[in-house]
């Protein structure tokens, strides 16, 4: 039972920090971002490349700072222009993004699986109320808490994140009192992307890193998202814990519908908050 | 003397539709004018080209002598123009503490800090870490005439400030844009409310067709002829 609540709570960390680069990048471009699956999967081979030569923390700072790189660079070239598009055209063009970088991944690092060690200090069990427990789950729960925690204080209380939340809600009132609102749309995407390399790598020992794994967890990031509410921290912290939970519990109770309960679970959200568990109607 | 902010010819557009056709407006240091026009006539965009909102596709802008090229929205924050928007525009996700600080991005030195703010309007330090948009409408007025100072800017703009508020406060913010006025700022002042605009301002331009039709001084024009004109 505890077990499977801490590994629902595992999945439900890496789920809620993978999404909080969703709804940060589309609470400020409007941009439903259907490669961020791609850039967590990217994260997570880099990391892997690193890591396998320097270790794993080279390979965590190495898909964090690429992962941003190529959000800026993303910002610059596609997401700019998509702001204010309908959101057609920003599914198309992200989803083709999400088949480059799947077809990028595939002819550097191959079609196989490839399988990262956690580091040899956080290798080994834990004996939790008498049950062994693997240390790295208990790292990566750690790690999520950290990150998001860093983003909600940074949003919160520091000067630039003020200027996000601004530009998040009016761009053109954030210019007019000062704030250079052309530099805040790279750096938010640059920190959207981060967050995805980042659970990437954190994710990769503990799932295993193959060319679908971006698109497999984008489906229940998205999920996440639209029970959350498009755009909500809050909400989208829920979902993902609850989430984690259904996964947790489902694979063990109801294995043969285990697949579809995050769907169910949304569903059944829907029917009765149409605007997510913390979204604003329109 | 150099004017502070000066348009020549100026023309701008939303999209395809072109609303000004080569407006000329010159403000002071210090200098109140008043900017008149009837609704829709295109007064708000004269402030949305300023702002980058609206697209300058001719003439020339400059502050202080020097031509602004190329703008960006917060090009005119940068150089010392603050704006209190039409509508107020008070950000409803940020508190009211917030939406001051965020003008305090660009770290202008002055003598407008938080807690000068607070001191012209007590009502705003009480209220600090309650969203903005949970203010009365002249509260809210406040709010943006206090978050454009804290850009202690050198034109203060003001589009419509007494839009919907009820007459004693218009009264009150009146007494307040006088006041500014008092410390050396220049305003351009956009208003229907007339009482109001010959309270504040020394000089007046009307907008009509996209370009500026009549412009003087306040003393030597009455109400009625300044009503003609608008009308005009
Ligand atoms: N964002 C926009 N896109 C397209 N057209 C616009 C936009 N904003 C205003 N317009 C049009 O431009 C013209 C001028 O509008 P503007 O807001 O500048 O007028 P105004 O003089 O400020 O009017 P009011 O007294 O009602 O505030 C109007 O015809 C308006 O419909
Ligand atoms: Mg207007």
């Amino acid at each position: 039972m505890l077990i499977n609540a801490l590994n629902g709570l595992v999945y439900g960390s890496l789920l809620f920090v993978l999404s909080a680069g969703l709804v940060l990048v589309y609470g400020l471009r409007r941009v439903v971002n259907f490669a961020h699956g791609a850039l967590y999967m990217l994260g997570a081979y880099i990391g892997w490349s690193v890591a396998t030569l320097y270790g794993f923390a080279a390979g965590v700072v190495a898909a964090g700072v690429a992962l941003a790189a190529v959000g800026v660079v993303l910002d610059l070239v596609l997401f700019r222009r998509l702001a204010g598009r309908q959101p057609l055209i920003t599914v198309i063009v992200t989803f083709g993004v999400l088949l480059i970088l799947e077809d990028v991944v595939r002819s550097v690092w191959g079609t196989g699986n490839r399988a990262l060690d956690p580091p040899a200090a956080l290798d080994g069990v834990v004996e939790i109320f008498g049950a062994p427990f693997p240390v790295y789950r208990l790292f990566i729960v750690a790690a999520s808490a950290a990150m998001a925690g860093g983003l909600a204080a940074w949003l919160r209380w520091g000067r630039t994140g003020l200027f996000v939340r601004a530009a998040s809600h009016d761009a053109s009132v954030a210019a007019m009192c000062g704030v250079r609102t052309a530099a805040i749309g790279p750096m938010v995407v640059g920190l959207g992307a981060a967050f995805a390399g980042l659970s990437g790598i954190v994710a990769a020992p503990f799932l295993s890193i193959h060319p679908s794994m971006g698109s497999e967890i984008l489906v229940l990031s998205f999920v996440v998202s639209v029970i959350g509410g498009l755009g909500s921290f809050a909400g989208a912290f829920v979902a993902a814990m609850l989430l984690g939970q259904v996964q947790s519990f489902g694979t063990v109770l109801l294995p043969e519908l285990a697949a579809l309960l995050p769907f169910l679970l949304m569903a059944g959200v829907l029917i009765f908050r149409p605007q997510g568990i913390a979204g604003t109607k329109g | 003397m150099t004017a502070l902010l000066e348009l020549e010819r100026v023309e701008a557009r939303y999209g395809a539709a072109r609303i000004l056709n080569g407006v000329d407006l010159a403000i002071a240091p210090g200098e109140r004018v008043a900017l008149l026009g009837r609704n829709g006539v295109g007064k708000t965009t004269v402030v949305n080209t300023l702002l980058a909102t609206a697209v300058k596709c001719g003439g020339e802008i400059r502050v202080r002598g020097e031509r602004i090229d190329r703008l960006a929205g917060h090009t005119a924050a940068t150089l010392g123009i603050a704006v209190v928007p039409q509508g107020r525009k008070i950000l409803p996700n940020l508190s009211i503490q917030e939406n001051l600080k965020l003008a305090a991005a660009l770290r202008r030195k002055g003598p407008w800090t938080l807690d000068a703010v607070y001191g012209l309007f007590p009502i705003l330090r009480e209220r600090r870490h309650t969203p903005g948009t949970a203010l009365s409408g002249g509260q809210q007025q406040m709010l943006a005439i206090g978050r454009a100072l804290m850009l202690n800017p050198e034109l203060l703009i003001l589009d419509e400030p007494s839009e919907g508020l009820a007459p004693v406060i218009v009264d009150e913010l009146g007494v307040i844009l006088r006041d500014l006025a008092a410390t050396g700022v220049a305003i351009l002042l956009i208003e229907q409310h007339l009482r109001l605009v010959r309270d504040i301002a020394e000089r007046y331009a009307v907008l009509s067709k996209g370009a500026v039709s009549a412009a003087g001084r306040m003393a030597e024009v009455d109400q009625e002829q300044l009503q003609s004109s608008i009308m005009h």
